[in-house]
């Protein structure tokens, strides 16, 4: 173990001394922050006008939403019963490019649907999402105008409004908390991929210049793999700190700077909120920076960031030694670094088909399909983060923690075949990888 | 020191050692002879552990060979390599630390190689800033850093120049001295014939000769002597007659020459000797035998021509 470490440290400190490494610490961030700064503040969708109708069989709504008009949706009132196919189907609602089901249980329950056309944007969502959770805070005073602290605290819940296509009602479009989750699948996958790559070279390296022989009269196959693997997974963590540190401070300077956090629930007085809550004006004037506060909202606290940080490093660092052993047993098996180019392009496929599993367990968090990517170790790392931000239901908290063991017991598995390989094929110089020789390699001890 | 059992290797079908034993002393420098493909590497591969050999077995001052005893051993690799970016010194320590020693006592032995070998001006340069030979002056010490019981080098010469190559045979000798172990391999002949006290010839997998440089050279001798006198080159051919044959001379000036020559049939040393004295001032006279280079060609040319008839 000894040595193991001391192959790490060396690795260590040869990655975190590169140009590249600094400069991917530094730009990687600002790149994301960018795209984030972009993703809320521009839309991102090129539909800006939205017409929406709101079925509201008992007329909770009263027929309005906005004490004021929203330039970019229009909203339009159906108090009869529409069905998912008239919406779909009927002439007379082509011209609407959602509809939204309202009924009485939406006050206790929280739950609402909205069926669309075509995927609206993050920002549209987050239009829609807030001001029909206004609305409804409003219908809520007005019928509890003289309630407790207590009381009020434990009705005013977010809404949890969810997009569907209305063809295909089981697509259920991105919650944003969803993306959030996503968001942090990819970066897994793209430091699995990035520190993969610099195993693998790392190994390739070794082997062409011979110094490996060298450490195999020192060390075993498995300790020189293992400090290799730790090594750099040390400089991934290191830079994913980086990462959290100055993407963190980035949004904190949006939150401070960009997007003014001006009536942010948390700070608020409750009974001021409930007076205010009446003003129309006060309400009205605010508007434009409420609906950024949204973004912050969602940033800051609908997402549990401490938890989904901690199940990130621990499925990071299992997925890291899930495929990192593959990129070092691909290292160690090729006869040359471009021979090792064309085994890895397998794993892109495969890290790639992890990124649509992300993606499908997104739009179809409830498929079969969804719970089959959950557990597989090839995309469960991703496809927890997205469940991890949108919410395991009452009992499903062992979904997670079945998740982790079976990629757990997978690393394992994978770092024994791996070391294996490695021990066998690291002394292959100059050859031409061919199956039989892997398979051979896999038999012998 | 270091016993080899029957050692047998097989690579996929081809074989790398067939059935090889050999034994090399405490306190001798031993040479690992054989031309490319032998089965040399694929032996010190074995004895450091990094390849296990299919049948046989390695013991390391009377017991069987195990990881600890790793630590009793130095490797110099034939292709060897360093990390380019590391330092001259981290590059050093690092290796030093994976055999083992504390940093305190990396960092002593390292500053008496480094002083030994004049390398300290460049302690703090990255291995790419370095010259062929100087880079192999590391490599060395990496290899002797941790003062092994047992070296092993594999084509140690290479790439020096000859005063470097001097350098590292004179550490050889004053090693052998303190009562170390070296095995060399090398193709490097002249220098195997000056320094090895024995030497192993594998060849084709097998072990095709074993013994002290004398005796493999004995092996191999040819029947030749060499005469030095004073006097006409003439008076000496013509006091030969047909049962020896003169091979070649050395001009020395002042009409002195050395003539090299082979006996034919049952003709002696002691018959040359009678048909020239009288006729020429003999000055000495010795039986020449082989160099390595010859011992090693004598040995390996032969079974090559039966194999290239079969």
């Amino acid at each position: 173990m000894k040595n193991s470490l001391l192959i790490a440290l060396r690795e260590f400190k040869e990655r975190i001394g590169t140009r590249s490494f600094i400069l991917f610490s530094f730009i990687g961030p600002l790149v994301v922050l960018g795209m984030i700064y972009l993703l809320f503040s521009l839309g991102g969708n090129s539909k800006q006008h939205w017409k929406v109708l709101i079925a509201d069989h008992g007329n909770l709504l009263d027929s309005k939403i906005m004490p004021g008009e929203d330039k970019a949706i229009d909203y339009a009132f159906y108090n009869g019963v529409l069905t998912l196919d008239d919406f779909a189907n009927g002439k007379k609602f082509q011209e609407y490019d959602a509809f939204l089901e309202i009924n009485e249980k939406v006050l206790s329950n929280k739950i609402g649907f909205v069926f669309y056309r075509e995927a609206p944007s993050v920002r549209m969502q987050t239009r829609i999402q807030f001001q029909i959770e206004r609305r409804l805070e409003e219908i809520l005073i007005e019928r509890f105008d003289e309630i407790p602290l207590k009381e009020y605290l434990k009705i005013k819940q977010k809404l949890n409004l969810t997009f569907a296509d209305v063809y295909d009602p089981n697509n259920q479009s991105s919650k944003l908390e969803g993306w959030v989750g996503y968001f942090y699948g990819v970066i897994i996958f793209l430091f699995i991929f990035l520190f993969g790559m610099t195993i693998l070279r790392s190994v390739a390296v070794e082997k062409s210049n011979r110094i490996v022989e060298v450490l195999l009269a020192t060390t075993s196959p498995r300790q020189l793999m293992q400090g290799k693997i730790i090594g750099i997974g040390f400089s991934a963590f290191l830079q994913f700190v980086f990462w959290t540190v100055i993407i963190g401070a980035g949004l904190y300077f949006m939150r401070e700077t960009i997007f003014p956090d001006l009536l942010d629930a948390s700070k608020m007085n409750v009974n001021e909120l409930i007076v205010d809550g009446a003003n129309q004006s006060f309400q009205e004037s605010h508007f434009a920076a409420r609906e950024y506060n949204e973004f912050v909202e969602l940033v800051f606290d609908r997402i549990h960031f401490v938890n989904m940080t901690f199940f990130f490093l621990i499925f990071f660092l299992l997925g890291y030694l899930f495929y990192g052993a593959i990129f070092a047993a691909i290292g160690a098996t090729t006869g040359s670094e471009s021979d090792g180019q064309q085994f890895v392009l397998p794993l892109i496929f495969l890290l790639f088909f992890a990124l649509y599993a992300g993606y499908h367990s997104l739009y179809y968090p409830d498929s079969g399909l969804t719970t089959f990517f959950h557990y597989l170790p090839f995309t469960s790392p991703v496809v927890v983060m997205v469940k991890l931000a949108t919410g395991y239901g009452v009992g499903e908290a062992y979904q997670i923690y079945l998740s982790m063991i079976i990629l757990l017991f997978s690393a394992i598995i994978v770092m024994m075949i791996a070391s294996r390989l490695y021990k066998n094929g690291i002394l292959q110089f100059g050859h031409r990888v061919r199956l039989r020789h892997v398979f051979k390699w896999l038999k012998k001890t | 020191m270091l016993e080899i059992k029957n050692i047998s290797k097989t690579f996929y079908r081809k074989e790398a050692l067939n059935d090889v034993s050999l034994s090399v002393r405490k306190g001798e420098i031993f040479g690992l002879l054989g031309p490319n493909g032998a089965g040399k590497t694929t032996l010190i591969r074995i004895i450091n552990r990094i390849v296990q050999q299919d049948a046989g077995s390695v013991r390391f001052n009377g017991n069987l060979m195990t990881d600890k005893d790793l630590a009793e051993i130095g490797y110099l690799p034939e292709e060897r390599g360093l990390y380019k970016r590391m330092t001259v010194h981290n590059h050093a320590l690092f290796l030093g630390r994976l055999r083992g020693f504390s940093k305190k006592d990396v960092l002593t032995k390292m500053d008496y190689w480094f002083d030994k070998f004049q390398i300290n001006d460049w302690r703090n340069k990255r291995i790419e800033e370095l010259s062929k030979g100087m880079a192999q002056k590391v490599q060395f010490i990496c290899a002797v850093l941790h003062e092994p019981q047992l070296l092993i080098l594999d084509e140690p010469f290479s790439g020096f120049d000859p005063i470097n190559v001097e350098l590292i045979k004179q550490e050889l000798i004053e090693m052998r001295a303190a009562g170390k172990t070296i095995i060399l391999s090398s193709h490097n002949m002249k220098s195997i014939e000056e320094i090895c006290d024995r030497a192993v010839l594998i060849h084709e997998a097998k072990k095709i000769a074993e013994g002290s440089i004398s005796e493999l050279q004995a092996e191999q001798k040819m029947g030749m002597y060499a005469v030095r006198f004073k006097g006409s080159m003439i008076a000496f051919v013509n006091a030969l007659w047909t049962g020896f044959e003169v091979i070649d001379k050395d001009i020395l000036g002042d009409d002195r020459f050395v003539v090299r020559v082979k006996m034919r049939g049952e003709n002696s040393f002691q018959d040359l000797l009678k048909v020239l004295i009288g006729q020429i001032e003999i000055e000495a006279a010795w039986e020449v035998l082989p160099s390595m280079q010859d011992v090693f060609i004598g040995l390996v040319q032969p079974k090559e021509e039966v194999s290239d008839e079969e």
